[in-house]
């Protein structure tokens, strides 16, 4: 049972019930180096009562405890259904690199899922776009998963995604499997060319036009540095895209994920309850740079 | 709703029954200093219900400057951690609050309570509180209430309310808990004559202000719908940076100031303390993320994010009412004199210019 107000309006109609207050404990079964500073960890609750009623959208995020460091906020990368429960983490800070010292069989604390989540059933019959730089890939997961697993259900579906070097490309088997779906379309491209690599060079912003993406009736999900945002957002905009049409999620510092902090307000919207998946026509208007 | 009219004796035996079975707070007069804190009373002899405005603002009671929220232990050796899941929890009595207090509290209600996700921390707190208001019979120095509509007689969110008459104090009842309290006791009833006396006891403290609350004036609507729009020129914003220190003085004396940080402490015994402890914008760590990133590095930039804070529409809508309860306190401890009442007279006077 979940102690928010939600749980009489929303929690029970579409059976996402966070987990609010204590964080609930998980073990780590498993953990997968992705790419230098990036580890993947796969979790499941002691709790089995617990797991069974946790459930996510895609889009979504955790609060995750490291015991005796602290909590984090992260995003969730494993698809709403029938996917293993994981988070991949870049250690860049105080608790993230406690996070990375950690083995298997260790514990976590886990709260949420919170957050509004990617549009799923509103982008249906469309085409859609994900373009990612860098760690944007991890929160673009969920949904890249979740739209395959619903393949018939949209049009084209692409992959634009640009790291700096080869080894900084996160889910390597995954994009292999994906790439077995009929009709998913990938682009990868590195910032500079390096021996071994015969794939594309160059920012991701040039892939728009290698892929030929579509304008109409599509969704564009993109994800990554600002800088990187920027300039995607320009070619985007130059082919006639509309701006309700860029969907992103942002980041902040957060502290409770439940509004109440107010660590993560940006103008008028809190990332954590409003957010963190905005139109590009949202992001314009909050008021404050991003 | 009800009311009552009881002798000075008779409010301070109903303190007195409080400090058998609840934590009594209440404003007190420091010796030394002259200062009037808003404390736990050992004593009842210690309240003082004529005592000025107090320094601090009573969120300190439910919401503490610092709080443990979560106690765990990690034994990494056998990859294995206890969690203690609870709160403190004690019946509290707030025992004159001053109307602009009870407003805060009011917002800080509405913000922790009453929105799509309830604060159980806040809400432990406040569920066991019964809150008493005092109604100014005269205001201090720094006071505006009377532009943000919030006394001096308290309307709302109060368990009872008293009022200083000549022959004693009115007490009106605001809740079915406040209604409980006077049942338990035989209290004479009150009557129009007295309700009468208490408008004119109010009326007069209104007509006090221009003579006695000399400090601060704040036309709040006018700067509202300037900060609303997004109309400020960045000048100003920029000139109200300038003069801050960063100090961040104002959130922690504001009564609906509610920002919060938390972090996670290693006890010497092993034990790890989950503390919640109150922060403020304009802090420069406030909004740096891991990595050092940080999207409000510029005083002005968070400076502003302040008074959005509290004179915008979209954060009243979670209030209810605007997030300034007129207590003139930021005003007084802010060292750049850029409290609310000069800001607010900064924006207006950039309209006219």
């Amino acid at each position: 049972m979940c102690n928010s107000l939600r749980h009489e309006e929303t929690c029970q109609k579409d059976g996402l019930c966070p987990i609010v207050t204590f964080p609930e404990v998980v073990n780590i079964d498993e953990i997968a180096d992705e790419a230098p500073e990036v580890k993947t960890f796969y979790m499941s609750f002691l709790d089995k009562e617990v797991e069974k009623n946790f459930r996510i959208k895609s889009g979504q995020f955790i609060m995750c405890t490291v015991f005796g460091a602290g909590e984090f906020a992260v995003s969730l990368p494993p698809s709403p259904e029938n996917d293993r429960f994981h988070i991949t983490v870049r250690a860049v800070g105080k608790v993230t690199n406690a996070l990375h010292e950690l083995k298997v069989g260790d514990k976590l604390g886990v709260r949420g899922p919170f957050g509004n989540g990617f549009p799923f059933e509103e982008i249906k019959g469309k085409n859609i776009i994900y373009v990612a730089g860098g760690i944007g890939l991890i929160p673009l997961r969920s949904s890249i998963v979740h739209a395959l697993q619903h393949r018939k259900d949209f049009g084209r579906i692409i992959l634009l995604y640009g790291s700096r070097t080869a080894g900084d490309l996160l889910y390597q088997p995954d994009i292999k499997e994906w790439q077995k779906t009929d009709g998913f379309e990938t682009y990868i491209t590195i910032d500079r060319a390096e021996p071994g690599w015969d794939g594309e060079v160059g920012y991701v912003n040039t892939l728009i036009e290698k892929a030929n993406v579509p304008v109409d009736n599509t969704v564009a999900f993109v994800c990554g540095p600002p800088i990187m945002f920027n300039s995607v957002i320009d070619d985007f905009m130059k082919r006639g895209m509309s701006e309700d049409a860029i969907i992103s999620t942002l980041e902040r510092q957060m502290k409770c994920g439940i509004g109440k902090c107010q660590h993560c307000a940006i103008g008028r919207t809190l990332v954590c309850t409003d957010g963190p998946v905005y139109t590009y026509r949202q992001i314009k208007t909050l008021g404050e740079v991003i | 709703m009800s009311m009552y009219l009881l002798t000075s004796q008779e409010i301070k035996q109903l303190a007195e029954e409080f400090l058998q079975s609840h934590a009594v707070y209440g404003p007190q007069v420091d010796a030394q200093t002259g200062q009037v804190f808003f404390d736990q009373l050992d004593a009842i002899d210690a309240l003082d219900l004529d005592a000025a405005i107090p320094s601090m603002p009573v969120k300190e009671i439910l919401f503490p400057q610092m709080e443990r929220i979560l106690k765990y232990r990690y034994d990494a050796d056998q990859q294995a951690v206890t969690m203690e899941k609870s709160y403190a929890e004690k019946p509290k009595v707030l025992f004159g609050l001053r109307p602009c207090d009870m407003a805060g509290i009011q917002v800080l209600d509405r913000f922790f309570i009453g929105q799509e996700y309830v604060d159980d921390v806040y809400l432990v707190h406040r569920r066991q509180s019964i809150l008493i208001t005092n109604t100014c019979t005269r205001p201090w120095d720094q006071c505006f209430c009377v532009c943000t509509h919030t006394g001096p007689a308290a309307e709302e969110g109060f368990d009872l309310d008293l009022t200083k008459l000549a022959d004693g104090y009115l007490v009106q009842v605001g809740s079915e808990k406040g209604q409980a309290i006077a049942d338990a006791h035989g209290w004479k009833k009150a009557d129009a004559a007295q309700l009468a006396e208490k408008n004119a006891v109010v009326n007069r403290s209104i007509d006090l202000f221009p003579e006695m609350a000399r400090d601060n004036k704040a036309w709040i609507s006018r700067a509202m719908n300037r900060i609303t729009t997004g109309l400020v020129k960045p000048e100003v914003w920029e000139y109200v940076g300038n003069q801050c220190l960063e100090c961040g003085a104002c959130s922690f004396v504001c009564p609906t100031c509610s920002c919060f940080n938390i972090e996670d402490a290693n006890m010497c015994d092993g034990d790890c303390e989950r503390l919640r402890t109150r922060d403020s914008c304009s802090f420069e760590g406030y909004t740096r993320m891991a990595g050092d990133h940080n999207p409000r590095i510029p005083v002005e930039d968070r400076r502003n994010k302040r008074f959005f804070c509290k004179l915008s529409y979209s954060q009243s809508k979670k209030y209810l009412r605007p997030g300034c309860i007129g207590c003139g306190r930021c005003q007084w401890v802010c060292p750049g004199d850029i409290g609310l009442p000069n800001v607010v007279q900064y924006l207006r006077r950039e309209t006219t210019e």
